[in-house]
């Protein structure tokens, strides 16, 4: 179990909720196409970032940034494939059944890459 | 209106917020790994636009987020070779998030153009045909 940071939190909550707002506006003005880029907005990397930012200081920091960022991109590439399913099973079974296996997938996907990638 | 936009923020922090939380709190590490890459405002964005609009319009959210993830892996690419190169953390963040919008948008719009000119030869042909059929009558 890891310490849990006030700061952190409340990081997460700000990005998290403007992400999902931002979304709905762009959506809205722009159409949907635009709305799902602002629903990819990096917000857990940025939050993680920015967390760090307030934790640490120098190279410690720049190396933090370097772990993150790594792992960002593994975590991205599992999202895209995700989002990719998604749009499928969305179509085919509807909101409630098709994201439940939307969110299925992921879970199942991502056990892999992390199994895979730790050992 | 503004009370939907409000709803819509406290669900989508609520939700990044909630994946931290797993992590800091799962006795497991593997978990703490999975909910670390959790797509919380994707998940969030379209359940909410799914409710409100239908499912259609989420699934259309869904992907169009392909393009903006796309956008997120060069944004982390950005930030890990701008820290490489210059050891600048906050610059290193202010180019990865630039980065991601131009990414986004950029793929976004390349792909609308392959689509467009998936349908363009098969309006060459058409044309070519009527032609063709003009000239033989």
């Amino acid at each position: 179990m890891g310490e849990l940071s006030i700061s952190a939190l409340l990081i997460r909550f700000v990005l998290g909720g403007a992400a999902v707002v931002a979304s709905t506006m762009v959506a809205r003005r722009l159409g949907e196409k635009a709305g799902g880029i602002f629903a990819a907005f990096p917000a857990v990397f940025l939050a993680a970032l920015l967390t760090a930012g307030l934790d640490l200081r120098g190279e410690d920091l720049v190396s933090q940034s370097i772990v993150l960022s790594k792992g960002a991109m593994v975590g991205m590439g599992i999202n895209i494939l995700v989002a990719i399913i998604a749009g499928f099973l969305l179509n085919k079974y509807g909101l409630k059944k098709g994201l439940m296996q939307v969110l299925g997938c992921w879970f199942v996907v991502s056990m892999v890459v992390v199994a895979i990638t730790s050992y | 209106m503004n009370k939907d936009l409000l709803l819509r923020f406290l669900l989508g922090g609520a939700a990044v917020m909630a994946s931290y939380l797993i992590i800091v709190v799962s006795p497991w590490e593997i978990l703490g790994g999975i909910f670390a890459a959790f797509p919380a405002v994707m998940i969030t964005a379209v359940l909410m636009t799914g409710i409100k609009s239908g499912t259609k319009k989420a699934a259309k959210i869904a992907n169009g987020s392909v393009y903006g993830m796309i956008g997120g892996i060069i944004c982390a690419a950005t930030v890990y070779m701008v820290l490489k190169w210059s050891h600048n953390w906050g610059l290193s963040m202010l180019v990865g998030l630039f980065f991601w919008l131009i990414s986004s948008v950029l793929v976004s719009s390349l792909k609308e153009r392959i689509a467009l000119i998936k349908i363009k030869p098969f309006n060459g042909k058409m044309v070519l045909a009527e032609s063709r059929l003009r000239d033989h009558k």
